[in-house]
């Protein structure tokens, strides 16, 4: 090792330096404890992560994300954010994930350059210090998708569908992109149903069940939603993460709508939006929720083949829950109705 | 009620372009080490001598698999490396991005669709002996220290 790494890891605090690799210069940022001051832990979709940071800023904002819920579960990984001024972080719009093998690469603009280890669970990220302040990245972005990335290699599977509880039992809507479920998501959410997630739900499972997680992400609605919510008027669409224009609305702040971090896996809808009028409900057999979710999943590498098992095991177990395909014509407050009424008339029946 | 046949479903997803496939393959010697790449380009099969020799029990051996990523049009930006025990990740944009990994020798990265022939040649692929030699001998962040233009606070 050179005179300069000597100096840089024996003394100075600094989590960056410039290196000239090949007449490349590169900014270099090493994760080490000594540099990594500032660290917490906390619980997040079932597992457990210990945070470290060269920024006091940003190990304040862990206590600002909503996305923190308590758990006891004992898989755990370490996240690691050196939080850097000067670096650019080039003129994408849009975030960028590549993977291969165990590893994942995301460019997450304007904010930084996040690695994902899958083998020995570890995310490594530069960010500028403005992200310490942008909640939203942290809760719609760089949160979910940590556990959407990782959550498989410690017991959580993140599944494309809603989640709504009902007295502590979990309704989960999932469907084909455009069939509608953020609108449906919403319309229940007004009707009494407390919202758990809107577009990943990460399920786990303790020792009695299965346990349907939600980060309390924004709800994303298309523009064209608005003709469903007039009430969405008094919001504007934005550009995306992911570069649609939607609108990204906080659940809390919905007038109506409840929110919970937790439920429990007891129904599953299949929503089909149809062009006939008409709301109905189409028993579903368990072979056929199990295709769904894992036909609908991130394919997983073969350098991690427990967290294939898991998820399977998962959705093996979740695909035993009564289930429906819900194909619906109608306006969503009107399927919404129609599912509220078959829930609770199932859960009279079951008292 | 019946039941039903099924939902539709699309295929399983591959966002992360993990499952491109790779179906070229060639050995190549960067001094005393034995490099394999595997690519989806022939393009990105460096100009590096051929190793025509027989895999012998001690050689070292590192695998590069390099994807041409035709989904990302960005250009090269200031590359970032990030270091940490055996693991060494750069982002250069999203016009290249890869890690090495000192432990499972091996370099696993993306180069997108806007990098030319001259650009990988004579700017990345020395990049990537370079990691690889000190990937395979030495300190995972040596690669950085004999020509370390100093330290800087962040």
């Amino acid at each position: 090792m050179s005179i300069g790494c000597h100096l840089f890891f024996e003394g100075i605090p600094g989590a960056v330096f410039r290196a000239r690799v090949e007449n490349i210069v590169t900014a270099t940022f090493s994760f080490a404890r000594q540099t990594l001051l500032f660290r917490t832990d906390f619980h997040l979709a079932g597992t457990r992560c210990f945070f470290s940071t060269n920024s006091q800023d940003l190990l304040q904002a862990t206590k600002r994300w909503r996305a923190v819920t308590k758990s006891a579960s004992t898989h755990s990984f370490e996240m690691e954010i050196i939080t850097e001024p000067v670096v650019r972080f080039g003129d994408e719009r849009s975030a960028h994930f590549r993977g291969l093998h165990h590893l994942v690469f995301a460019v997450l603009p304007p904010h930084g350059f996040v690695s994902f280890d899958l083998l020995r669970r570890r995310v490594r990220g530069v960010l500028t210090p403005a992200a310490a302040d942008d909640d939203v990245f942290w809760n719609s972005l760089l949160l979910p998708i940590t556990i959407g990335i990782l959550g498989t290699t410690m017991g959580v599977a993140p599944l494309h569908c809603a989640c709504l509880d009902r007295d502590g039992s979990a309704l989960l809507v999932a469907g084909q992109s455009g069939a509608g479920k953020s609108t449906l998501t919403l319309a229940l959410a007004q009707r009494g149903f407390a919202l758990v997630s809107d577009d990943w739900t990460y399920i786990s499972r303790d020792r009695l069940s299965l346990i349907a997680h939600g980060l309390l992400a924004p709800i994303k609605l298309l523009p064209d939603t608005i003709r469903f919510f007039p009430e969405l008027r008094d919001f504007a669409p934005i550009r995306t993460l992911n570069g649609e224009l939607a609108f990204e609305i906080d659940p809390q702040t919905m007038p109506g709508v409840t929110v919970k971090s937790i439920s429990y896996p007891r129904w599953i809808f299949l929503l089909e939006r149809t062009a006939a009028p008409g709301c109905h409900f189409i028993p579903c057999r368990p072979e056929c929720v199990r295709e769904f979710f894992e036909r609908s999943a991130e394919r997983l590498p073969r350098e991690v083949p427990d967290a294939q098992m898991t998820r399977s095991s998962i959705i093996q177990e979740l695909s035993e829950q009564p289930s429906w395909i819900v194909r619906s014509g109608e306006h969503p407050r009107n399927t919404a109705a129609t599912i509220s009424d078959f829930v609770l008339g199932a859960s009279y029946a079951r008292v | 009620m019946r039941e039903s046949d099924g939902p539709n479903h699309v295929d399983p997803l591959d966002l992360l372009r993990r499952f491109v496939p790779t179906p070229l393959k060639a050995a190549y010697r960067i001094g005393a080490i034995r490099v394999v790449v595997e690519t989806n380009d022939f393009s990105l099969l460096p100009e590096l001598p051929l190793d025509v020799t027989v895999n012998g029990p001690h050689q070292q051996t590192l695998q590069w698999k390099l994807i041409r990523d035709k989904d990302s049009q960005g250009r090269l930006e200031e590359p970032m490396l990030l270091t940490s025990g055996g693991l060494a990740v750069v982002g250069m944009g999203t016009g290249c991005l890869f890690g090495l990994d000192q432990e499972r020798q091996e370099l696993l990265g993306f180069i997108g669709a806007a990098i030319d022939a001259r650009t990988y040649h004579e700017f990345l692929v020395p990049f990537f002996c370079r990691m690889t030699n000190e990937g395979v001998y030495g300190d995972p962040h040596s690669y950085l220290s004999e020509e370390s233009t100093g330290a800087s606070d962040a």
